[in-house]
């Protein structure tokens, strides 16, 4: 932290001193760099950050700086109330182009967002109040305590002050729980949602703040060039901001900033070649998302791959502490649920009932709806019909994020860990119980943030050191062996505190030492006071670890007892076999034989 | 009455235009799940091509047409090959590439052509038809009689033949078909082909509806992508259904909004996808969530 803050020195002094050594056209060109930065970093946070694909940016710049242009000359309105007022229009445009973000994400989102900008050029090609396709003049300069501000020397400095303001807010979000969250929802929105995060709420915040970046980059521009027209907000120069942002990186602020000022200047100085330019950036976009996907921000990693010290080991799990034995009552209770796809009938009246401190064993031929229970349970589905209650308390259709602080905690078929993030941040995702109506404290109590994610951190590590993966705190999850990210992902479920554990096939490509240390950690788990229900294929892991296994098949309960009762109950068998029972066994089979 | 008649074929000519660029879309994201945002940049540089060939040698248009199809396919198998890394991959970085890729389409088309657009002369310059008062111009014939011919020729081609078969195999599961001795490759190559070819027929025939300048192919995609969009994506009814709905909303959006027919069209088209995200015949799963 200090060596960045000593880096941070020079670089400072440099944008301070750098007015002095530049002449008046090329101070202008700093001062729309600068704005086009502030632009970028907007862009970022929701595309690169977020996972948002946003093609209206340009449009929040928009809304920004025509609300100023507006206010100061059409109703006499001063400078600083009309940008006050112009960064609240560019939130709610943010608000109302996010909506779509509710219902589609990716391309459809991504045509649905550019469709919108389009509208907005529209309206002010052809709005009279906002000067139809001419613009508005002659808005006034800013008034700040005496200094002019028509000088683009001047200028600079307050541009440079907004910029580090809005750069640390940016910096400050993305390394809080807030950005770890957004991240994680980019990477895997679902298992972002079974580990508490409000999905449509991020997805919103997400585009509140890139309408807030829009909205101050807009003020800015008004301010500083006291002319706004259409051509500025138009689609070629947001496709100019998308490449100063996929070229930086879009997933690092400052990949961004470095993006944008250099674009900015490329643009600049090939003004008279336009067209050879737009080719140019063309090309560089198409090399670096074939090559180079995570842009200039990337580069570095790239090329000097860090070499291992040593080779990381697994750590024995340390296990939990034994919790004092409770009252005898229900966990989870389920109710005569169903579960239909259109024709399709997954679950039919299933019910079953897991007392607290006990391991579920949940078992059943491919296709007979375990994981579909779970995705009932855990809140993916919403059952046709029947209820789930936990602890007594009915939460049968209730989101995933709202079950995970109930304290519902899930892991995946097929291993859903935040690809991008390190395995400490795929714990601390977990780990981060608040509600996203928390996020206030972002802007009013930035302190008591960076305090609740301190101890947040120092929980990590005490989670990491409990199953044994000190050692790759750092890695990134998709570089790991199978077995290790298994062990991720249940260090990441039970980082959320839970009452109740779902594993979906743990053992799934573990080896035999592997699963017998699963057996261990779950047995563990349970003795700390968590129910925990397993689906499993591994019938000799089921049969030594469950407590009272319910076997399903078709969709339908079809045996439910004791692992010894169950492996012997003749439904079982033929769920299993098939009709075994009328095929000839091999000792029938060579009786005939003889006969004959 | 005489005034909606008006609009509605006004709408109609448009939307099979659209619905041309819908299916060059939709046959693309099918085939291989890559959303080609430099679509309309095709499109644009099939209507130059076109226009181009048929002003300057006084060919029949019927010629300027395939001249423009044989571009725009060279440039879409280009453009396949580029990205192919990409392809069943990250989503958002093939959406980026392609808008990369259409960036360069326009400033390639502005060198050639230069900034300025140019208007097409109408290849049948006669009265239009009289029809009741309605007055039907034979363009407006023409445009709907030759997207109807690529659309059959296209349903045919992919139901009758075995390439069409083996395409639709990979756009079921790409790797199945691989599987079954299917050359997954070639197999998406043909499809940015036949998306360009379809692009290429689009813009010919918008080309002497509107003026053909460098950034119209900006307006043109997003429009045809929202129609594939509306219809919903990948499907080919759904792409025609989507485009002449959408040249229906424009048609009208302009008659009664006039210079705000865009901000009518765009809002009722995200109106639209709110309530229904997955177009009228859409695919099951749009945000597999």
């Amino acid at each position: 932290m200090k060596r960045r803050l000593l880096l941070l020195a020079p670089i400072a002094v440099a944008a301070w001193l750098l007015p002095y050594g530049l002449g008046g056209y090329t101070m202008h060109v700093v001062d729309v760099a600068v704005i086009f930065a502030i632009l970028a970093i907007g862009l970022g946070l929701t595309m690169g950050v977020a996972g948002q694909i946003n093609l209206a940016q340009v449009a929040f710049f928009g809304v920004g700086a025509y609300t100023v242009a507006i206010l100061t000359t059409r109703t006499g309105l001063s400078f600083w109330p009309a940008a006050v007022l112009a960064i609240l229009a560019a939130v709610a445009a943010g608000l109302l182009v996010g909506i779509p973000a509710l219902r589609m994400q990716s391309h459809y989102l991504g045509i649905v967002t550019l469709g919108l900008a389009l509208g907005f050029i529209n309206w002010v090609t052809n709005a009279g109040i906002a000067g139809r396709a001419e613009g508005i003049s002659n808005i006034p300069v800013p008034p700040l305590f005496g200094i002019d501000l028509s000088s683009g020397y001047l200028f600079y400095y307050l541009e440079l002050v907004v910029f580090a303001l809005v750069l640390a807010f940016a910096l400050f979000v993305t390394r809080s729980p807030l950005g770890r969250r957004m991240r994680a929802m980019r990477d895997d929105g679902l298992a972002a949602g079974a580990l508490g995060a409000e999905i449509p709420l991020l997805r919103m915040t997400a585009f509140v703040l890139s309408g807030l970046y829009g909205g101050v980059a807009g003020l800015l521009y008004a301010g500083l060039i006291q002319f706004v027209a259409p051509e500025t907000f138009s689609i070629s120069n947001m496709f100019l901001l998308l490449a100063m942002v996929i070229i930086g990186g879009r997933a690092s602020v400052i990949g961004c900033v470095i993006g944008a000022l250099g674009l900015a200047f490329v643009r600049e100085a090939l003004l008279d070649v336009s067209a050879y330019a737009q080719l140019g950036y063309g090309i560089v976009v198409v090399l670096v998302v074939v090559f180079f996907p995570q842009g200039l921000a990337g580069l570095p990693a790239q090329v000097f791959r860090r070499k291992a010290r040593e080779r990381p080991r697994l750590a024995p799990f340390v296990p939990y502490d034994e919790a004092p034995p409770t009252p005898a009552r229900t966990a989870l209770e389920i109710d005569q649920v169903t579960k239909r796809f259109k024709g399709l009938v997954a679950l039919q009246d299933v019910s079953l009932s897991v007392p607290v401190r006990e391991i579920r064993g949940i078992v059943g031929p491919n296709g007979s709806g375990k994981t579909t229970l779970f995705n009932v349970i855990s809140g993916f589905y919403t059952p046709t019909a029947g209820r789930v209650r936990l602890d007594g308390n009915a939460v049968t259709g209730l989101t995933p994020y709202r079950l995970s602080l109930e304290g519902i905690a899930r892991t995946f078929q097929n291993l859903r860990l935040f690809e991008d993030l390190t395995v400490r941040d795929n714990v601390l995702v977990a780990l981060d119980r608040t509600r996203t109506s928390w996020i206030w404290r972002y802007l009013a109590l930035p302190w008591a943030v960076a305090g609740y994610d301190r101890s947040l951190r120092g929980r990590a590590e005490e989670v990491l050191q409990r199953f044994g993966l000190s050692d790759f705190a750092d890695a990134i999850p998709r570089l790991l062996p199978y077995g290790i990210q298994r062990r991720v992902e249940i260090a990441r479920a039970m980082a959320s505190s839970p009452s109740l554990l779902l594993l979906d096939e743990p053992a799934a490509g573990l080896n035999g030492d592997e699963v017998g240390r699963l057996a261990e950690i779950v047995r563990s788990i349970r003795d700390s006071g968590v129910t925990v229900v397993v689906i499993e294929h591994n019938m000799g892991l089921v049969m030594s670890l469950c407590d009272h296994i319910t076997v399903l098949s078709g969709g339908r309960v079809i045996a439910d007892g004791s692992p010894d009762e169950v492996a012997v109950d003749p439904r079982v068998v033929e769920a299993y076999l098939g009709d075994s029972m009328t095929a000839p066994t091999e000792r029938e089979a060579e009786h005939d034989h003889a006969d004959r | 009455m005489q005034v909606f008649l008006q609009t509605l074929i006004g709408g109609i000519t448009f939307g099979a235009v659209y619905a041309l660029v819908a299916m060059g879309f939709s046959i693309v994201y099918r085939t291989m799940g890559l959303v080609n945002f430099a679509h309309g940049s095709v499109v644009m540089i099939g209507a130059y091509a076109a226009s181009t060939f048929y002003m300057a040698s006084r060919v029949p248009f019927a010629v300027a047409i395939v001249v423009a199809i044989v571009v725009t396919g060279l440039i879409g198998l280009i453009i396949e090959r580029f990205l192919r890394p990409l392809e069943n991959k990250d989503f958002t970085l093939m959406l980026i590439g392609t808008i990369g890729f259409g960036a360069v389409l326009e400033a390639l088309a502005i060198l050639i052509w230069g900034a300025t657009g140019r208007a097409v002369p109408n290849p049948v310059a006669t009265e239009p038809l009289d029809l009741g008062g309605v007055r039907i111009p034979t363009y407006s014939l023409l445009v709907i009689g030759v997207a109807a011919l690529a659309t059959g020729m296209l349903a045919w081609f992919l139901r009758r033949t075995k390439l069409g078969a083996a395409m639709q195999a990979v756009a079921m599961d790409h790797e199945a078909a691989t599987a079954c001795g299917i050359h997954v490759g070639r197999s998406n190559a043909m499809a940015f082909g036949i998306g360009a070819c379809l692009a290429a027929v689009a813009g010919s025939l918008i080309g002497p509806m509107l003026y053909v300048n460098p950034t119209m192919g900006g307006t043109l995609g997003i429009k045809g992508f929202a129609a594939a969009m509306l219809g919903g994506f990948g499907s080919m009814p759904g792409a025609i259904v989507g485009g002449l709905a959408f040249g229906l909303l424009d048609a009208f959006a302009a008659g009664n909004f006039q210079g705000y027919s865009d901000l009518v069209t765009f809002v009722v088209f995200a109106l639209a996808v709110m309530i229904r995200p997955t177009g009228i015949f859409g695919e099951t799963t749009v945000n597999r969530a």
